[in-house]
């Protein structure tokens, strides 16, 4: 038989512990918001940049294009860009990305094990997982990305991604993110950083006579850099708001999740002490009738 | 004609201007209404916006800058490469 004073004392506990995760609810509310209203802010800026690399590509001969980062080299040496989160409590949020890196790796890359995978951990938890992954070089040095969002703090990550393509110590790099479609739901994704695919000749941007300065090669040339930095910057903001979202999602769950113990728990206490009063009115019952029989 | 300044985390202007002068990576040039369509990189410097209510300057580290129809987008950001 449950003692009432133990029950009593989980419930108490229960309690606290639902306090605590509705305070991380919201909590995860308020930066949600916060991170989606950046995604928000980014948008038109990205679609420019593109809108101007289209009108510039609808005006230039793509096949004479010579663009360094679509480069296609025999694969050697892989960057894996793992974007994770620094904290945890956020339900399957950083194993399903840690996983998706890890299928890159013991897939596609099997064979370069040992000799050619660097993972640049953005996020604790994805550098936590593969510190002591057998065959796979962990670079931490882009880690506190997380701590303060800034385009400037992503564009390093990507310069390091960018520099290391073109120098030769990537042929390849990946970004491992998660997508953000809405508060319940995050798609994780796998993409190909670099080399970026060959542009295909564009119809349809805008055919008005541009003057270009400096010459359209070279603007394509310095437009790609700038697109790529906001693009990674696009991948930590979407996975800035996926982290802020499941970890929303998680806390409601184990807000429910504590409101169906504490009904249970309730349940067994009165039970319990109904059980107690019974028990004590049928002592008292029987001993008047003792006395009485007397 | 229209003119928005934007960078990845903000909007810092964005509204009728009469004259916009910008630091082009081959020298400083000026948009005025009706110019040709244009598209250019910018250089470390400082866009002048002249509109109803003044000037005002805008420091910059790198850009670019398209100008179609009288709307002119300035996209600007931090640090660069190489």
């Amino acid at each position: 038989m449950a003692n009432l004073k133990e029950v009593r004392e989980r419930i108490g506990s229960v309690i606290t512990t639902q306090q605590i995760t509705k305070a991380m609810k919201l909590v995860a509310a308020s930066k949600l918001k916060k991170a989606t209203d950046r995604i928000t802010v980014m948008r038109p800026y990205s679609d420019k940049l593109f809108s101007i690399l289209e009108n510039i590509l609808a005006n230039v001969d793509v096949e004479a294009l010579n663009l360094n980062f679509s480069q296609e080299r025999e694969v050697k040496k892989v960057l894996i860009l793992l974007i994770t989160s620094d904290k945890g409590l956020c339900g399957g949020f950083n194993a399903n990305l840690n996983k998706k890196a890890k299928a890159l790796i013991e897939g596609e890359y099997k064979h370069l094990k040992g000799q050619g995978i660097t993972v640049a951990a953005i996020g604790k938890k994805g550098r936590d997982f593969f510190k002591n992954y057998e065959g796979v070089g962990v670079d931490a040095t882009y880690q506190g990305l997380f701590a303060d969002i800034s385009f400037e703090n992503a564009s390093k990550a990507a310069e390091f991604a960018m520099k290391g393509f073109l120098d030769g110590s990537f042929d390849r790099v990946h970004v491992v993110y998660s997508e953000f479609v809405n508060a319940a739901t995050q798609i994780f994704q796998q993409e190909q950083f670099l080399p970026i695919a060959q542009f295909e000749s564009k119809e349809g941007g805008l055919n008005a006579d541009f003057l270009f300065d400096p010459d359209k090669e070279e603007l394509v040339g310095e437009l790609i850099p700038k697109i790529l930095k906001t693009q990674f910057f696009r991948f930590i903001l979407d996975s800035n708001a996926s982290e802020h979202g499941a970890r929303m999602v998680a806390m409601d769950q184990a807000t429910e999740n504590a409101n169906e113990l504490l009904n249970e728990l309730k349940l067994l206490y009165n039970r319990e002490r109904q059980a107690a009063i019974t028990k004590e009115i049928l002592e008292i019952v029987g001993g008047a009738a003792a006395l009485e029989e007397a | 004609m229209q003119v928005d300044i934007l960078t990845p985390e903000s909007k810092l202007f964005s509204g009728e201007a009469s004259s916009v002068i910008l630091p082009g990576i081959s020298g400083d040039f000026e948009l005025l209404e009706n110019h040709a369509p244009v598209i250019a990189a910018l250089k470390k410097g400082t866009i002048v916006l002249t509109s109803k209510e003044g000037k005002k300057n805008v420091e910059i580290e790198d850009g670019f800058v398209e100008c179609i129809q009288n709307k002119v987008s300035v996209l600007i950001g931090g640090g660069s490469v190489n």
